[in-house]
């Protein structure tokens, strides 16, 4: 009868109540975030990872915009049939640059962490007009206005990019001034599509082969 | 007269429940002695379609298993609609007290064979087993199975209707659990080897 | 107070609370149906940006959780809370802000997604400033309900009131946490964190939100409601005990169990797949809780068709409470993750627990508050029909869909090749979801029923007002307990 003695206290005493409900679910949170916000391995970038230049984070921002993430996956899990489907599986320093995180939660359509240079830029610009004349399977909505609007309507560049280099992403001040120059001319169509042509170019062939040394 | 027991059970549920509410019923006994054969029907109609035309996941090709394969799922089907059928039984049946329910075994035993037949007779679509013209037979029915649970119990185990509704909405939960139950472990067997070859 | 300066309980609020919720079902439900239609027929956005299914998809989440779910919760919350502690509301015009601000925030939070302001997070979508603003609420509707406890007039402090703090205070501390980013224009901001860790905290945050919010708040309005409408005493104090505080400690580890075999350490998803595992205990606890308490009074059922949505909807808590733990088994997610199984899992507990107790309450509520019959309970038994055949319908065509694609997208033949092509498997879906529609229609025709329904019950009435009540001697704040019956939160709500 002690435990129910104790917590006599805890529902005749608001204040008791909120902190030990606080209390209480807080400590699987810090047990598993604090370490996974210090683990370094998670937040390291691999060799080929890099930053989205003007042009990329644009795209990708129109990628989220869109709400691609809704039905695309950019996560490919160490199965077997999953690596021969999409290539090789994700690694988490790969997406050190990943502000927010895009791996979704459903697979409407197919995976696109590596669907860089699998198609190429006509193929992706006549799919994102009308996805059925390419793949008449297809139940991807059409996206006309990507292609009505300037890549430099989609947003801030240059306070993007201070945004995420407070956040400590490497943009060098050169690189921020130019970003306007690289985004005029373009349609949101154009910085979309060199985003997903980009997607995947962190992968390198050390990856599996640094892991192999380690089994 | 068994013949037109069966009838009666296919086609005014509401007359078997009736019928099996009585006292030393012949419909119940009747009903009882078919059980095994009524199991049987759904797995065999799997192992004929199976062979005749293939398994149509959705895909569009047909998948031709060898027949060891196709005894194989014919069986476990059979284990895991007699598991499903048994244990709703014997769940009602101790479940039943809590209800005011105070009926000899058998009589819960005719109730979920009422309940099953319209699944028997919809069984028939595993003759050409497309997983979505099956489906597309099978979810009214199913449905319709649970509406004579909901009809059928109280008047069966002769109890005030709001109990029988507590109690089906009970078996109704055990019977959803069961079938995700099912789900979870033949994903499991797959993951790790039994059944159709995934590679993860 | 009323016009002769006695102190009433303050109901209009909550009226207007389940109006507003009302309001939100039906147009974030026509929402889901539109975008179950548009996974048959993807041209009926008609190239309109605004209709396209990335940016109304979040708009039916968020509808359904922040409109529907948490008006409910509010108007519930208010309305036990002062039932519960024998005084009108803290603060009332405080409460009357909440009502009218929150619904602000989520219409134009519902737009600001439309116009494609999103931070990708499920659950979590809307941009900086709305987030500030859900913050800012959400004390204010923390500071009316705790201060309405403060002030009680009853000693303890009842079952459900736990469960109502619970989601107050653990649902603050997740959406400022997950939330936390850099501006960068008034509807955009860079998260916090990146990549991997982004994915660690979103899904701690997106996990619980499910937790605090749709189980636990849920089961707060099941603790204080089904005792009231079967007028029975919670059948087991204890087991309220035990699981409310297993369910708060042991629901926040299993976040990561959205994240099995993605990029983050392995330890992290083997210890979120054993905590969900634990998680089903104090899950189904409060599940036989609410079975055995309305076992009691089955009577109550003939005249009373809100009960059967709360009985109903217990049988779908119990399954979606199992469901969730079973697929959070890694060998089990590597089938179901990505595939509609999951949407599938969703609508199991939005639908059969979420929108059945929910309807459930509002059928008993909304002829208490304006002092009147229900319009027609035939109307509301009919609807009981359609949500139960649509909830069925819906689960079992994700199931079939889900397990489906899963299966396919792993198959390999022989040789160790891929059996199936991508495309293929997709389009092999189209007719699951075509069944799926039909569930989503059959469902959203019963909740326009019950919105016709309590229209009518409502029209031309005023919520009436009521006097609080005595409270009994052994509970009064001041009292000793004498025996161990008279600490206990539970009983009947007075």
């Amino acid at each position: 009868m002690n435990g129910l003695n104790l917590h006599k206290k805890l529902e005749e005493n608001t204040g008791l109540l909120i902190f030990g409900i606080l209390f209480v679910s807080a400590i699987g949170g810090l047990v598993q975030i604090i370490p996974s916000l210090n683990d370094e391995s998670l937040s390291t970038p691999t060799v080929n990872t890099r930053v989205y230049d003007a042009v990329e984070l644009t795209g990708r921002d129109i990628y989220i915009r869109e709400g691609c993430h809704v039905c695309h996956s950019q996560q490919i899990r160490p199965l077997v049939a999953e690596v021969e489907r999409y290539g090789p599986y994700s690694r988490a320093g790969e997406f050190a640059y990943d502000r927010p995180f895009l791996w979704g939660s459903k697979r409407t359509g197919p995976d696109l962490h590596r669907v860089g240079g699998k198609y190429t830029d006509i193929w992706h610009e006549v799919h994102l007009l009308n996805p059925r004349s390419v793949v008449p399977e297809s139940i991807m909505p059409a996206y006309p206005w990507l292609f009505e609007r300037t890549a430099s309507q989609a947003g801030n560049i240059e306070k993007k990019m201070k945004a995420l280099k407070t956040l400590g992403h490497p943009y060098t001040a050169e690189e921020i001034a130019n970003a306007s120059l690289a985004l005029e001319g373009l349609r949101e169509i154009d910085a979309l599509v060199r985003y997903l042509q980009m997607l995947g170019s962190s992968y390198d062939e050390n990856m599996d082969e640094i892991e192999m040394e380690g089994m | 007269m068994t013949q037109l027991t069966l009838i009666i059970a296919l086609l005014k549920p509401n007359l078997a429940f009736q019928a099996i509410a009585q006292e030393n019923s012949r419909a119940a006994d009747i009903l009882q002695k078919i059980v095994p054969l009524i199991l049987l029907a759904p797995p065999i109609f799997i192992w004929l379609g199976s062979g005749l035309f293939g398994w149509r996941m959705g895909a569009d090709e047909a998948l031709f298993l060898d027949n060891t394969s196709r005894v194989i799922i014919s069986f476990s089907y059979f284990f895991v609609l007699s598991m499903g059928f048994f244990s709703t039984v014997f769940l009602a049946h101790w479940m039943g007290v809590t209800y005011g329910a105070d009926k000899p075994l058998r009589v819960y035993f005719a109730l979920i064979t009422v309940v099953y037949f319209p699944f028997l007779i919809a069984s028939i679509a595993h003759l050409y087993p497309n997983a979505f013209i099956n489906l597309l037979v099978l979810l009214p029915t199913l449905i319709w199975c649970i509406t004579l649970l909901y009809k059928g119990l109280p008047i069966a185990l002769e109890i005030p209707p709001e109990r029988g509704m507590l109690m089906s909405s009970s078996l109704v939960g055990w019977l959803l659990v069961g079938v995700v139950s099912i789900l979870g472990i033949s994903v499991g067997l797959w993951t790790i080897g039994i059944g159709p070859a995934i590679a993860v | 107070m009323s016009q002769n300066g006695q102190e009433i309980y303050h109901d209009r609020v909550v009226t207007r609370l389940i109006q507003f919720s009302l309001v939100w079902v039906v147009v974030a439900m026509a929402v889901g149906v539109f975008l179950a239609a548009e996974f048959i027929w993807p041209g009926l956005d008609f190239g309109q940006f605004w209709l396209s299914f990335g940016r109304i998809r979040p708009l039916h989440t968020n509808g359904i959780i922040f409109g529907f779910g948490v008006s409910a919760l509010m108007a519930t919350g208010f309305y036990s809370v002062q039932r519960t502690s024998h005084i009108p509301l803290f603060m009332p015009k405080l409460a009357w802000f909440c009502c009218y601000a929150w619904q602000l925030v989520v219409l134009l939070g519902g737009l600001s997604l439309l116009a494609g302001w999103t931070s990708s997070k499920e659950y979590a979508e809307f941009e900086w400033p709305f987030d500030i603003a859900i913050a800012i609420i959400w004390v204010c509707f923390g500071i009316v309900f705790f201060g309405t406890i403060a002030n009680r007039r009853i000693r303890p402090i009842y079952v459900s009131n736990w469960f109502y703090g619970g989601l107050i205070i653990v649902i603050a501390m997740l959406h400022i946490v997950n939330n936390l980013a850099i501006p960068v224009t008034i509807g955009k901001s860079y998260s916090l964190y990146a990549g991997a860790q982004d994915a660690v905290v979103q899904w701690w945050y997106g996990h619980n939100a499910v937790g605090f919010l749709l189980t636990g708040g849920f089961l707060g309005m099941m603790y204080y409601f089904l005792p009231k409408q079967s007028g029975q005493p919670i059948w087991s104090y204890r087991l309220s005990v035990v699981s409310f505080w297993a369910f708060t400690y042991s629901y926040i580890w299993a976040g990561p169990h959205h994240l099995h075999y993605n990029s983050i350490p392995e330890w992290v998803q083997s210890l979120a797949m054993v905590m969900s595992l634990i998680l089903l205990a104090p899950s189904w606890a409060s599940m036989i809780n609410g079975i055995m308490t309305v076992s009691k009074a089955w009577e109550k059922l003939r005249t009373d068709p809100a009960l059967k949505f709360i009985v109903m909807s217990l049988a779908f808590y119990g399954l979606a409470t199992f469901e969730g733990p079973m697929m959070a088994i890694r060998s089990v997610n590597v089938v179901s993750h990505f595939t509609d199984w999951t949407i599938g899992h969703v609508h199991s507990g939005a639908l059969g627990w979420n929108a059945m107790i929910t309807y459930g309450t509002f059928y008993y509520l909304v002829p208490k508050l304006v002092g009147c019959e229900l319009y027609s309970k035939k109307m509301a038994n009919m609807h009981f029909w359609l949500a139960l055949a649509g909830t069925m319908l819906y689960i079992l065509s994700m199931w079939a869909a889900g397990v489906s694609q899963g299966l396919l997208w792993l198959s390999v033949d022989e040789f160790g090749q891929l059996s199936f092509s991508f495309r293929e498997i997709m389009a092999a879906m189209s007719s699951y979801y075509g069944l799926r529609l039909i569930a989503g229609l059959i469902f959203f025709v019963g909740t326009l029923l019950m919105g016709w329904n309590l229209f009518m019950t409502m029209r031309g009435q005023k919520t009436i007002e009521v006097i609080p009540g005595p409270v009994a001697e052994k509970y009064r704040i001041n009292s000793k307990p004498e025996s161990a019956d008279d600490h206990i939160g539970t009983g009947v709500p007075a």
